[in-house]
């Protein structure tokens, strides 16, 4: 089934290959441009009416976000996730709030998470569940998670570490 | 405001009397199976690597001594120590932990009035400690790699008719994934005798930085080229990764930062050494404890002359090991290094022939004594004394030299299952296979096979090459044919090799008799030291401890002149040489900024 529709939807939308991982979920990858295009098919005239989720993945040394929404044909029981890279320093990607309202709560997550921005996504630059962040957002990779912290949090008093190494060393052989 | 709007609050009346949704004592809920609550330690898993403080985002756990957590070999002693007032629960330290001692019980109530409470030691006696439920790595996952980058090898056929070099050394692209499994936890230092920087210099490889590793490498071994090759490598015992999977090829990795370094480049990034002192030492004996000495006083700055009584310098590195465990080239690269540094060899130099210990004495400042253990022990059973028997250690080195006499007939028997006896086997067998076209070799051993003292690649190869590996065997006589010549080795089954005290004493179940064909039986069960270069006078002036020359643990003999190191007096292999070569180094320069050697 996901089969014919890959082949299908592939001429019109630039799909890449399908990756299948079970027998109703498959992934499939396309240029960013085209997803708009697509998930409008998908919804009305494929069936695939629920936007699971929308989230992303940080592929730092490629130098790109991944944006997968998972998109479910519910009478079906098909799921298929959708994927498009986008350029980590741009971090831009089209808003499909007007195709599904809910999609308005996670690209703001996104935002807030990331820093990939939506234009004209409702409410999205308002805080979403950090309040008064100005680090870089906290899901980037290159966002160093203990120097924020350490900076942050106030370390408990008495507080005492040893390196291994070197307490071996101090144990068993101090003359070196 | 509308009557319905004020009405509907009042509608919730209709509920009173349903059973309520709320938990009636929500202080005794039992969390779902996998909850991520409190912490848990099996404290004697626990090899307290620092893998957890490492990964921890939150700066939330310390390394601490624990009351019966001993240091030892392989096990830090430290154990980790959680701050609630920063942990997250993210359970990142138990996904990492390298031995899977650190989990989460589902605990997840605890009140206290002291705060610093909440910075506990796991394993110790919380409430929750025998709980089994809670967060566990799922199906025994391991975040870090768990099997080794595979090191290229000839095959079997492709070596036994050569003395090639086996191992290939591993690519740029395969020392980059090796070392990306190493931790960075550094418990094998104290394992290593030399205690080399390891976590440095796989870091460096992982960086790509060879110019940095072999910097590293340098400053605790001379001889990293040889040790990346035939490193005994107990540091990969120790490993942190080898509880749940391979342990970190760490001799490869060092090998492959040497590979990676031309020669010219090493002397350039060690540098000058120091300025002339206008000291000088003499060092007998040119093997890897002598040698690195050497390097070690060059390097501050002190005149060094080694004597060798040998054509080549080495020492066993060259006249023990075979090429193709070591090939000669990688060898005289390490030396060179040594030699750049302005260290001066004297080969084919016998001290108390060519040149007498009183004029060494006379003409240095300090004299250090390396001189391994040359002499092959025999057996002494009956029918091993004559022409047909040969001791391994002598055998290899005429191998090295090339001399054309070495006996090499068609069946040989070696009597032995340490690395020489391997080393002697495997190479006869070369001999064999390119004199007949066959191997005819027979190895036999006191031990059974998971207890051979040699390597256990050196079983796995030599199988592989053909020679017959016959454990739990002990000698009992050399056989001979009426005219005397060898025809093979008599031996009885082992029954036990030591005995209650733990003393050697051999047993053998007699009934079990074998004869192992071979016009040669060679004796490789252990080597002692030459000590006749130092005359009548000073063998009666030195201190002795059971046939050895008596050091403290400063490598000075009871003469304050006159210090030793290397197999000789210790041993029992090429990096605990070059330990004891730096340990003599370092303690001849302090005798000599005392002013304590005496002339």
């Amino acid at each position: 089934m996901m089969r014919d529709l890959h082949a299908l939807l592939t001429p019109r939308h630039a799909l890449g290959p399908l990756e299948i991982r079970r027998e109703n979920l498959a992934f499939v990858t396309l240029p960013a441009s085209n997803l708009r295009g697509f998930l409008t098919e998908l919804r009305d005239t494929q069936g695939f009416s629920h936007l699971v989720l929308l989230t992303a993945v940080d592929w730092l040394e490629e130098g790109q976000f991944q944006l997968t929404y998972m998109m479910n044909n519910r009478a079906r029981d098909l799921t298929l996730g959708v994927r498009v890279m986008l350029d980590r320093t741009t971090a831009q990607m089209d808003s499909i709030h007007d195709l599904w309202p809910t999609a308005a709560t996670y690209q703001r997550e996104l935002k807030e998470m990331f820093g990939i921005t939506f234009p004209g996504s409702p409410r999205l630059d308002e805080e979403f569940i950090l309040e008064g962040w100005t680090d870089l957002p906290p899901y980037r990779r290159d966002f160093d998670s203990l120097a924020y912290s350490q900076q942050t949090y106030a370390e408990r008093p008495g507080r005492v570490t040893h390196d291994p190494r070197e307490y071996m060393k101090s144990k068993l052989y101090p003359g070196g | 405001m509308s009557l319905r709007e004020v009405l509907t609050p009042f509608s919730v009346w209709k509920r009173v009397l349903d059973a309520p949704v709320s938990i009636a004592d929500p202080f005794s809920r039992e969390a779902s199976e996998h909850y991520r609550g409190f912490h848990k330690n099996d404290m004697e898993t626990c090899i307290g690597c620092g893998t957890c403080e490492a990964i921890c985002q939150n700066g939330a756990i310390d390394m601490v001594p624990v009351e019966g957590q001993n240091t030892e070999k392989g096990d830090s002693g430290l154990r980790p120590m959680i701050d609630y007032g920063r942990c997250c629960w993210c359970a990142l330290c138990v996904d990492i932990c390298m031995t899977g001692s650190l989990t989460m019980s589902n605990e997840y109530t605890w009140v206290d009035s002291d705060p610093d409470a909440f910075r506990f030691i796991p394993g110790l006696n919380e409430p929750w400690k025998d709980k089994q439920a809670g967060y566990k790595r799922e199906n025994g996952r391991v975040l870090s790699g768990t099997t080794r980058s595979p090191m290229g090898e000839l095959h079997a056929n492709e070596r036994i008719d050569n003395f090639n070099e086996i191992c290939v050394g591993y690519t740029r692209e395969e020392a980059i994934l090796e070392a990306d499994r190493c931790v960075e936890c550094g418990l094998c230092v104290a394992t290593c005798p030399a205690h080399m920087s390891i976590p440095d210099y796989i870091a460096a490889v992982r960086d790509q930085d060879y110019d940095r590793g072999l910097q590293l490498l340098y400053e605790t071994n001379p001889f990293s080229e040889v040790c990346g090759r035939i490193c005994t490598h107990k540091c990969e015992t120790s490993c942190a990764a080898v509880h749940e999977g391979d342990a970190i090829a760490i001799r490869w990795l060092k090998r492959h930062i040497v590979d990676n370094v031309p020669l010219e480049r090493r002397v350039e990034l060690i540098g000058a050494p120091k300025p002339a002192t206008g000291k000088s030492v003499a060092i007998i004996g040119a093997g890897p404890g002598g040698l690195t000495a050497a390097y070690d006083l060059a390097r501050e700055g002190v005149k060094v002359t080694v004597y060798e009584a040998l054509p080549k310098p080495g020492g066993m590195m060259r006249y023990g090991i075979p090429e193709y465990r070591l090939p000669y080239d990688a060898l005289d690269r390490d030396i060179a290094v040594i030699e750049a540094m302005g260290v001066t060899i004297k080969c084919a130099t016998v001290v108390g022939v060519d040149v007498q210990m009183e004029d060494l004495r006379q003409s240095h400042d300090a004299v250090i004594l390396a001189i391994g253990l040359q002499m092959g022990r025999g057996t002494r059973i009956p029918g091993s004394e004559g022409a047909g028997v040969e001791r391994a250690v002598d055998l290899l080195r005429r191998i090295t030299a090339g001399d054309p006499t070495v006996p090499v007939p068609e069946t040989a028997v070696v009597i032995g299952g340490g690395n020489v006896a391997f080393d002697i086997a495997r190479s006869m067998a070369r001999l064999q296979k390119i004199k007949y076209g066959r191997v005819g070799l027979t190895l036999t051993a006191l031990e059974d096979r998971a207890h051979f003292l040699a390597d256990k690649e050196e079983l796995v190869e030599g199988d592989e090459e053909g020679v017959l590996i016959l454990d739990s065997r002990g000698p009992q006589e050399v056989m001979r044919d009426p005219s005397g010549q060898v025809t093979g080795l008599r031996t009885w089954a082992v029954t036990s090799i030591f005995d209650a005290e733990g003393r050697f004493a051999p047993a053998y179940d007699e009934s079990d008799e074998q004869i192992h064909q071979g016009a040669l039986v060679i004796e490789a069960i252990g080597q002692m030291a030459d000590t006749s270069l130092l005359g009548d006078a000073l063998t009666e002036k030195l201190e002795w401890n059971r046939g050895r020359i008596k050091i403290d643990s400063e490598m000075r003999t009871s003469e304050p002149w006159l210090f030793a190191a290397g197999d000789a007096v210790k041993g029992p292999d090429v990096i605990n040489a070059v330990a004891d070569g730096h340990r003599a180094a370092r303690t001849v320069m302090e005798a000599i900024a005392q002013g304590e050697v005496v002339q």
